[in-house]
Formats: structure tokens, C-alpha cells, sequence
């Protein structure tokens, strides 16, 4: 199986991307808008991720990017555009009606809370498709989209302009807002979101509402899903709201130093990821998921408090596990 | 249904497990049957139907003559047995989102195992899938085990890095040109109609063999299901069986990708189960009703989805399922939200009465009770309401047959009399318990008692009465009517007015 | 009502009236009636289920109230949260959670300032004042999961310290904590009471709740008893408290949650 993965080439694996290509602004490569595409979801899924993650919710994330899948469907078969304010209102929408569902189950029956996030979303999900496949000549969506959204084509959209003046690809420039939004709203409710993350008891205490802050998170995040998916698709959106974050999560136990080195891991897996998959010829979403896999795995290997590295260093010099004890490894007694 | 009731019954005498080894093995082995029943071919595959009606296509699902239909009828089906029990399990383990992950998990597995030969070979891909699936697993625990990070994120990680890996080399292999047509994408969404007899026997294989595992090593499945710590104390293998669980959800995600699809096999594990899970409270009937419901939900996704062409069949599966699952929540007769509602419903509607007798029996004490009459007035000065609103409730009393009205006076039956007395028994014992055994000052006690003395069953309030050496007052100084009282009142023979009761 | 201008210094702390909470309906503390002078370590003794938390958790607003009221300092204690400190149980939250010693302390300050403002330099000024008072500072930049148990529960006294508070509640601050640690606990409610705090502290051992405490609020599902040490440490009351008299009481509350 040669053809299986094509013969490494340095000039049209590395060098290709970055000299012009057919994007709408001939001045820019290809490569610079798909890596700045990359970034800009991966971080923004990042950011809002690590939160997700701190309240034990890593996968209403996954929930989440399947159910705006109706709502987006819906918006689409009454305002019968691909207008991006009635697919962000419809995905909104769906964002909250999973979050109610969720809850709704949850606590009126004897349901725990995790098989009710996977009934509300695969349901939603259902419909989604459902509806898709059925108005497949009246939308032009197809249920591949959802997964498939393909990074790659990104550079050849239509250029937003601003006063007169092209940007860059439309959805480039969009999420480039939702990022930027993304750290304003973290960096405004910085506070609130720490101490109803750590401790819900003392945030109402201390009259901080934990509610509206979990449904503020959910809309968020919902915001962030459909304006990703879209071009992207959500395997992106799923895999990048968990692992920059978890990767920094075995580096650091700063916050703010986790927040910092989400940011960074994105940018390198954006840049890997986009070189791998034009050597493999590969879906590029998928791939960037690779290369931030890829990191995640050597951060495992690596890390210096939780690294298996250590663990088997630790296993061959005193012949016990390092026992694990509030996070720290100790060494046995 | 009746599956559910002839369970019951075995399981009574001792011997549940072995009847539903047998009623749920010998699904399969009569699906296996009318698949090679012989039958006028058809053979045209479903997705490529085109130029048929809607009724002609209800006609050809329900006659089965279609061989390319049963394989997916039964493919579907013995897939909700394999999911509906395996699921039980996960959703009683709050491992519901294990499945999730897993299902997602398999997907570079299927990819390698079509990269095997490059053609959808069932076994090949049966074999990459279970291990992808059963590696996703073991690494789930290793990153639980080793890091701080918790097992949601460990969950989702796993799901997004296998799943992504599995799209590289899907889309790898639709770059070539031999494999455009292979079909690898079905597994996304799901296509009963791409079902093979192949398929079908390895379906029935896992399937037999989910059955047989659960139903010889149940006792194993359920202690360490319910409690590791006692299990790993009594000397089960809590990791085997952990580990057993996880290959047979690997096997029962993989035989269900072809008809459902790797996005939604979480939710044909999940949704019959947390269905079957609101109607039983045991564990063995759970698995059985989930099974059913399994069955019901694969058939619905190879009933819609073959009413016309190209509808993937997982989201019907999946919404087949929702729709049980929604009745059972709304609907079902201990836990269901309807049930609920309604029970609390006719508690208010009780409790309303029960004042309203209470108040009657206040204005007859007010006067020592001369006179049986209390006319609208009366009662509608008492609770300080209008008349109107005083007429509504005494032909409520009445409509319970526990008052009688003439013009605007009341007269309560034995009946109303005998619970009237009973509530303010009630209400007055309990004052008395929270002033002198819980010492709970007198003005607040009155207020707790308003509600407690709807609920107070007969034994306690007989229980608190000796605890009270049968005394005779409240803490106000009013007499609390005695079970001598009210039996008196019972026996009073029946006073009915000119218009009254009856009519 | 009368409306009139109160004033914290002269209404007392705490004043809970005829409070009852239930949890999924069924009741956990019934009629509840307390006022608590100012300036008192207050300890809130009972055998478990007896609703200690829930005294806490309703007085803070964190469970929902079927009936009755509670005021701090005169003012709907919703609304006064403010003047609150809380320590809440340490097996309450994520101990792996990242962030510092500092990080948990300045969260104390959190209720001071506004929904946009970040804790200035005065802010971290007092928490690492309130580190010192625990004698923690050293650990100041410790994530919080590298802490033993007895300095995990000083991290919180820290916090609740920041917050500045007149009322004081702690849930269970002994727990799992050496011998140093509890001395150290016990010599710092001792300074908050003298500077006129009022300290409600549950806790779970009946031999140092006398000496421990100025006063004890003797709680199973109701108050059995409320006041001094030395009045209400008696055999009879201690025996009511603990010796389960009140089954029937339980019972109704099971009826009432099925029924309800």
C-alpha cells in the first residue's frame, strides 16, 4: 500500500503552504489563514474548555458541539440562508434546550446526569440529521459537515472587509472575534468563574449566582461550537475543548499558567497539524487533532509531577509505585 | 410485556436467571431462521430504492420478502438485545459516557481493519474495531490512574484523539481511488442496508455470546456493578469483570456500527437502558426491558429509514429509542413525571377537602355542637373566604360524599364527620408532640401541624398518642377528638337534608 | 411592620424564626428559633442527620427554606451575605484544583469586590496577613492539593478570615486536623470572639465542645437546647440530644417525603 501515505517531500509539505496560493488575498499563502483558523478555534475551545473541564463537564462539550446540530438545521430551513446570525441564534437555542433537557431529566427522575447528557444530545443530534437528509434538496448542509468541516478550504472564502479594508477569509475574521470575545468575557468574570468553578458553596455564599453562571458557560460555549463547526467541524471543536487543556493540566497546577500554555499548545498543533495533513493528504481538522493528540501524549510521558516517565523511574530505583497523594507524587514510605 | 411478567414470576421461585437466558438466546436463533427462510428474492438494496411509493414500501418492510430487509430487520434488532444489555449496565454504573467514548474509540480500529485487505471484511473489521475500542478503555483508566486529570476529561480525550485518528485514515483511504465506493463512511451514520448475511452471523455470534456471559456470570456483573469495595472483599475479580464488561460494550459497539453509526451507538446503549432503568427497580428486569426496547428501537431505524431513499438508519434508531424513553419518563407508573404530577395533584385536591371538613368541624366545636347544620356563611366567615368560594368547596365535599347541602347549609356525612375529626385529631396530637417532646415554642406549631396532618398515617398518630399518655388536650386547651369519638361518629346514623345527599 | 433604621452593632448577629428545611421534601430541621448574642464562639453539637450543615446552609442561603426566615444583623441574610464568613467542610471541593494557597485566600476577598474589579495590592495585603495569622505564609504560592490535611483546613480559615466578616460560619473546622492544627484553630476563634465576631462552628466531638465553646446549640432536627456551656452540657440534655427520643419525629419526616 504505497499510495498510503505519500513520499515525505520538504518543498511541498513545508514550503508549499507558506508561498501564495489561491486564497482570496493572492499576497497570502494558504497556510497562514488554515494555521491562524486552527488557532484561533483551538484556543478559543481551549480557553472555555479548561473551565469545562474544572466543573467536571468535559463531555457536555461533546454534547454540546452534536446538539446545535438542529438548531442549526432549523435556523437554516426557516431563515434559508447560511446567514451566520440565524445559525448562531438556532445553535444558541439548541445550546440552552440541551442544557434544560439535561437538567430537566436529571431532576425529576432517577436518571444521574450523564446518561441524561447522552440522551439529550444524541437525540438532538438525531433530529438534526434527521432533518438534514430529509430537506437534503432544500439545505445546503450535509450531516458529513458536522464531522468533516474541512479546515482546508477555509483561504478560499469570500474576504470580510471592514471599512473598505479585506481582512481575511469571512470565518477566519469571525472567530477571530469569538476569540477575542472569549478572553474578555474569561478575563471579566475571571473571578466569578474561579470561585463558583473551586467552590459553588462559598460563591452563593458569597452571593455569586451559580446557576446563571453555569447556563452563561453553556451559551458560551455554544457561541463557540457553532461558529467553529461550521467551517471546521466538530471533531475540532470536541477534541480541542479538552486537550490543550489537559495537557497543560500535567504541567502546571497554575490557573493562569494552564490558560497561558492552552493558548500555546494550540498554536503549535494548528502549525504541526496543518503541515501533516498536507503531507497526508488527510481531512485537516482531524489532523491538527493528531498533533495536539501528539503533544498530550509526550506531555504524559514527560511531565515532571505526573509524567509516566517518572513513574517507571520511580518503579526501577525503589521497587514501589510512586504513590499519587493530592496530586503529588510522593515518594513511598 | 409479557416477557417482563413471566421474569418476575421465575425469578420469584429462584429461578429468574435461567428463564431469561432462554426466552432472550432464543431471539436470535429465530432471527437466524427467518433470515434463511426461502423466500422470492428481491434484490435490490435498500438504499437504491428509488421509484416506489410510500405504502408500496410499508407493504414490502412488513412481508419481509426482501433478503437485503431481513438482514437489516435482524442486524438491527440484535443489536438492541447486545445494547440494551450492556447499556443496563453502564447506565446503573454511571459509566453512561464510557459508552460514548468507546464507540468513538473504535473508529481508527475500523479503519486499519479496512485497511487490512482494503474491503469491508467483516471479521477484519470486527477484530481492528474491539481492539481500538478495548485500548481506548485501558488508556481511559491509565490517564485516570497516573494523572490529576478527572474521568470526564479522561473520557472525552480518549474519544476526541482515537476519533480524530480514525478520520486521518478514513480520509486517507477515500483519497484512493479503489476504495470510493467501499461504503467506509456508512459507519458514520449508519445504513441497516448495508447489512450483509456475513455481518448478520457475526451479529448473532456476539450476541449469544453477550447473553450467555451475563446470564451464567450475572451474580459477578451485579456485585461489582453495585459495590467494587464489597465485591474486591469477597474475593470477585472486580478487574476481570470490569475488563470483561469493556470487551463485550466493544463487541456490542461494533456490530452496531454498520446500522447506527459510531456518533449515536452511545445512544442505543444509553436511552433503552435509562428507559428500562425509570420502570423496574431490578436489576435483571432492567436488562430484560432494555433488550425490548433495544429490539423496538432497531426496528424502528430499519423501518423509517427504509421508506425512502438514502435515510441514514441510526437517527431513526435513536429517536425510535427517545420516544420510549420519553413515555417512560412521563409516563411510567412509580417514577414517571405524569404519575407524579398527577398523585400530587389529587394529594392538593385532598388536602383542600380535608380543610374544608377541618373548618366545619371547627364551627360546630365553636358552638359545642348544637345544631349539625353549618350554613355557606359560616364556613365562608371560618376560612375568611367569599360564599361563592365556600359553595365551591361544599359541593366538592359533597360531589366525595362527605357532606350533604341543603339550601346553604351543610350537614356532614358519618363519613366527613369521621375524617373531619381524624384531621383535627391529627393536627392536635401533632401540636402537642412538638411542644412537649420536641419543645417547640406553642406559637410555631400550629403552622407545621397545618401541613403534617395530611400525611400522619394511623399508626403513628396511635404511636404518638401513647407517647402522649393519651391526652385529652392541645397546647391551646381544645380537646383532641379520641378514637372513641370518631368511631361514635362513624355510627351516627345518617342525616340527610330535604335536597340532600344523594341527589 | 414598623420600619425602622437598623444598625448591626445593636441587633444580634444572627436570628433565625421558625425555620424548616427540607431536603427532596422530606424535613431535616424543623421550626428552628434562635437568637445569637454578639461576640459568642458558639458551638453546634448533634449526632449526625441531625441537620448541623443544614442550619448553616440555610442561614447562607445555599439550600432552599420551606418556611421561616433568618436575618444577620437585623437584614434578610440574603442580603447581608457581606458580613458572612464561611468555612465550608474540606471534602467540599477539588483539592487537585489549580490553584495556590494565595489564589483560595484572595477568593475570600471576592465578595468585597464588584462583579468587574480584580483584587488589588490592599487585597492581597490582607490575605497574606490572614496566611500569617495561620502561620501559612510560607506556602503562599503551594498549589493547594501539595497541602496535608490539617494545612488544607488553615488555607480555609484564611479564607474566611479574608472575607472580613461580623458572623462566622464553620462546618466542621476539626475534621481530620492534628493536635497542632487544632490548637491553632482553637487560639484563633478564641482572638475573632475577643475582637467581637460571632462564631457558629459545628462540631463533631462532645468532649472538647465544653471547653471549646462559650455556648452550645444542642441540634437534633430541632433545638433542644441553646446557651452557655455550663447550663447546657448536662447529662439530661446531651441524652436528649443524642439518644434518638425523637423517632417519631423522623419517621413523619420519611412520611412526609413520600407523601409530600
Amino acid at each position: 500500500m504505497p499510495d498510503l501515505i505519500p513520499t515525505f517531500s520538504w518543498a511541498d509539505v513545508v514550503l508549499a503552504p507558506w508561498q501564495g496560493g489561491f486564497s482570496a488575498d493572492p499576497a497570502t499563502p494558504m497556510g497562514f489563514w488554515q494555521v491562524l483558523m486552527g488557532f484561533f478555534v483551538g484556543s478559543a475551545c481551549g480557553l472555555v474548555g479548561n473551565y469545562l473541564m474544572l466543573r467536571r463537564m468535559a463531555l457536555v462539550g461533546d454534547a454540546i458541539s452534536h446538539s446545535v446540530l438542529p438548531g442549526i438545521a432549523i435556523a437554516f430551513l426557516v431563515s434559508g440562508s447560511r446567514g451566520s446570525a440565524a445559525m448562531f441564534v438556532g445553535a444558541l437555542l439548541a445550546g440552552v434546550v440541551t442544557t434544560v433537557i439535561i437538567e430537566a431529566i436529571h431532576r425529576n427522575s432517577r436518571i444521574k446526569q450523564d446518561a441524561a447528557i447522552g440522551i439529550a444530545f444524541t437525540s438532538l443530534f438525531a433530529i438534526g440529521v434527521i432533518l438534514i437528509s430529509v430537506f437534503a434538496g432544500q439545505v445546503d448542509l450535509d450531516q458529513e459537515c458536522v464531522l468533516y468541516g474541512e479546515i482546508g478550504t477555509v483561504p478560499l472564502e469570500e474576504s470580510a472587509t471592514i471599512a473598505g479594508k479585506a481582512l481575511g477569509p469571512t470565518s477566519v475574521v469571525r472567530m477571530g472575534g469569538v476569540l477575542v470575545m472569549t478572553v474578555l468575557l474569561i478575563g471579566v468574570f475571571y473571578k466569578e468563574l474561579l470561585v463558583s468553578s473551586f467552590d459553588p458553596g462559598l460563591a452563593s455564599s458569597m452571593g455569586i449566582n451559580a446557576t446563571a453562571m453555569h447556563y452563561g458557560l453553556m451559551s458560551w460555549l455554544s457561541v463557540v461550537v457553532v461558529s467553529a463547526f461550521e467551517s471546521v467541524g466538530a471533531i475540532l471543536v470536541i477534541a480541542m475543548l479538552i486537550l490543550p487543556g489537559a495537557t497543560a493540566r500535567l504541567l502546571t497546577n497554575r490557573l493562569g499558567v494552564i490558560m497561558l500554555m492552552t493558548v500555546v499548545h494550540c498554536a503549535v498543533s494548528s502549525v504541526i497539524g496543518v503541515h501533516l495533513a498536507y503531507w497526508l493528504e488527510c481531512s485537516m481538522a482531524a489532523a491538527i487533532v493528531v498533533a495536539a493528540t501528539g503533544l498530550f501524549v509526550l506531555a504524559w510521558i514527560f511531565s515532571p509531577s505526573q509524567g509516566l516517565l517518572r513513574r517507571a523511574f520511580h518503579k526501577f530505583f525503589t521497587s514501589g509505585e510512586p504513590v499519587i497523594e493530592n496530586g503529588v507524587s510522593v515518594k513511598p514510605a | 410485556m409479557g416477557v417482563y411478567h413471566r421474569g418476575t414470576e421465575s425469578t420469584e421461585r429462584g429461578g429468574g436467571r435461567a428463564f431469561s437466558f432462554f426466552s432472550v438466546s432464543s431471539v436470535p436463533l429465530w432471527l437466524i431462521l427467518l433470515c434463511f427462510a426461502t423466500q422470492n428474492v428481491w434484490a435490490v438494496r435498500i438504499g437504491e430504492i428509488s421509484e416506489t411509493t410510500f405504502g408500496e414500501q410499508v407493504v414490502r418492510f412488513f412481508t419481509f420478502r426482501d433478503p437485503a430487509l431481513r438482514y437489516a430487520l435482524v442486524g438491527s434488532i440484535l443489536l438492541g438485545i447486545n445494547c440494551g444489555l450492556l447499556g443496563g449496565f453502564l447506565v446503573v454504573r454511571k459509566m453512561a459516557l464510557v459508552g460514548d467514548s468507546l464507540s468513538h474509540a473504535v473508529l481508527p480500529g475500523v479503519a486499519l481493519g479496512f485497511m487490512w485487505n482494503m474491503t469491508k471484511d467483516p471479521v477484519a473489521i470486527f477484530i481492528g474495531a474491539t481492539i481500538a475500542g478495548l485500548l481506548g478503555a485501558v488508556v481511559v483508566n491509565l490517564i485516570k490512574e497516573t494523572t490529576l486529570l478527572k474521568e470526564d476529561t479522561a473520557l472525552g480525550l480518549v474519544l476526541a484523539a482515537f476519533f480524530a485518528a480514525g478520520m486521518v485514515l478514513i480520509t486517507i483511504i477515500q483519497r484512493l481511488e479503489t476504495a470510493n465506493k467501499s461504503g467506509v463512511d456508512k459507519y458514520l451514520f449508519g445504513q441497516a442496508a448495508a447489512i450483509s448475511l456475513e455481518d448478520v452471523k457475526l451479529m448473532s455470534a456476539v450476541t449469544a455470546l453477550s447473553v450467555a456471559a451475563i446470564t451464567i456470570f450475572y451474580k459477578g456483573f451485579l456485585v461489582t456493578s453495585f459495590d467494587a469495595g464489597f465485591a474486591r472483599a469477597t474475593g470477585f475479580p472486580v478487574r476481570v469483570f470490569h475488563y470483561a464488561l469493556m470487551l463485550l460494550l466493544a463487541f456490542s459497539v461494533v456490530i452496531s456500527l454498520q446500522a447506527v453509526g459510531v456518533v449515536l451507538v452511545s445512544a442505543m446503549l444509553i436511552t433503552p437502558a435509562a428507559a428500562a432503568y425509570m420502570l423496574t427497580d431490578r436489576m435483571h428486569r432492567l436488562l430484560v426491558l432494555a433488550s425490548v426496547f433495544g429490539i423496538f428501537a432497531g426496528a424502528c431505524g430499519a423501518f423509517f429509514s427504509f421508506l425512502r431513499p438514502n435515510l441514514p438508519t441510526g437517527p431513526f434508531m435513536v429517536l425510535g429509542a427517545s420516544a420510549v424513553f420519553v413515555g417512560a419518563f412521563l409516563f411510567g407508573p412509580k417514577h414517571g413525571v405524569v404519575v407524579r404530577w398527577w398523585m400530587h395533584r389529587s394529594r392538593a385536591h385532598r388536602t383542600k377537602r380535608e380543610n374544608t371538613l377541618k373548618s366545619i368541624f371547627h364551627v360546630l366545636e365553636a358552638r359545642n355542637f348544637h345544631g349539625e347544620g353549618v350554613t355557606l356563611a359560616e364556613l365562608a366567615e371560618r376560612r375568611r373566604e367569599t360564599i361563592e368560594e365556600a359553595r365551591q368547596q361544599a359541593a366538592n365535599l359533597r360531589a366525595h360524599g362527605q357532606a350533604t347541602l341543603n339550601e346553604d347549609t351543610m350537614y356532614l356525612t358519618p363519613d366527613g364527620m369521621q375524617r373531619a375529626m381524624a384531621i383535627v385529631r391529627n393536627h392536635r396530637l401533632w401540636e402537642l408532640y412538638l411542644t412537649n417532646a420536641a419543645q417547640i415554642a406553642v406559637d410555631h406549631v400550629h403552622e407545621d401541624a397545618e401541613k403534617i396532618e395530611h400525611v400522619l398515617g394511623e399508626d403513628v398518630v396511635r404511636e404518638l398518642e401513647r407517647r402522649l399518655d393519651f391526652a385529652q388536650k392541645d397546647p391551646h386547651g381544645r380537646v383532641i377528638p379520641s378514637v372513641a369519638d370518631i368511631r361514635k361518629a362513624a355510627a351516627a346514623p345518617e342525616r340527610v337534608g330535604a335536597t340532600g345527599y344523594g341527589n | 411592620m414598623e420600619v425602622k433604621q437598623v444598625n448591626f452593632d445593636d441587633s444580634p448577629p444572627l436570628e433565625v424564626h421558625d425555620l424548616t428545611v427540607a431536603y427532596h421534601r422530606k424535613p431535616v430541621l424543623w421550626g428552628i428559633d434562635l437568637v445569637v448574642p454578639k461576640g459568642k464562639l458558639v458551638g453546634i453539637v448533634g449526632p449526625n442527620g441531625a441537620g448541623k450543615s443544614t442550619l448553616i446552609k440555610a442561614a447562607l442561603g445555599l439550600v432552599p427554606v420551606s418556611s421561616g426566615w433568618v436575618k444577620i444583623g437585623g437584614v434578610p441574610a440574603r442580603k447581608n451575605l457581606k458580613r458572612v464568613g464561611y468555612v465550608p467542610q474540606r471534602e467540599s471541593v477539588d483539592w487537585d484544583f489549580p490553584v495556590t494557597v494565595m489564589d483560595v485566600v484572595l477568593m475570600g476577598r471576592y465578595g468585597h469586590l464588584g462583579m468587574i474589579k480584580r483584587p488589588a495590592a490592599r487585597d492581597k495585603e490582607i490575605a497574606r496577613e490572614c496566611l500569617e495569622k495561620v502561620k501559612m505564609l510560607p506556602f503562599a504560592n503551594r498549589q493547594i492539593a501539595n497541602l496535608s490535611g490539617g494545612q488544607q483546613q488553615r488555607v480555609f480559615l484564611a479564607r474566611a478570615l479574608a472575607q472580613e466578616s461580623d458572623l462566622y460560619f464553620m462546618d466542621e473546622p476539626f475534621a481530620g486536623v492534628d493536635a497542632a492544627t487544632e490548637a491553632a484553630i482553637i487560639a484563633l476563634l478564641h482572638e475573632l470572639k475577643d475582637r467581637g465576631k460571632t462564631l457558629m462552628v459545628v462540631h463533631h466531638d462532645l468532649p472538647t465542645a465544653r471547653n471549646y465553646f462559650d455556648m452550645l446549640l444542642l441540634l437534633n432536627m430541632r433545638v433542644v437546647a441553646f446557651g452557655p456551656t455550663e447550663q447546657v452540657f448536662t447529662y439530661e440534655l446531651l441524652q436528649e440530644t443524642y439518644g434518638g427520643r425523637l423517632t417519631i419525629l423522623s419517621e413523619v419526616a420519611e412520611a412526609v417525603r413520600q407523601r409530600g
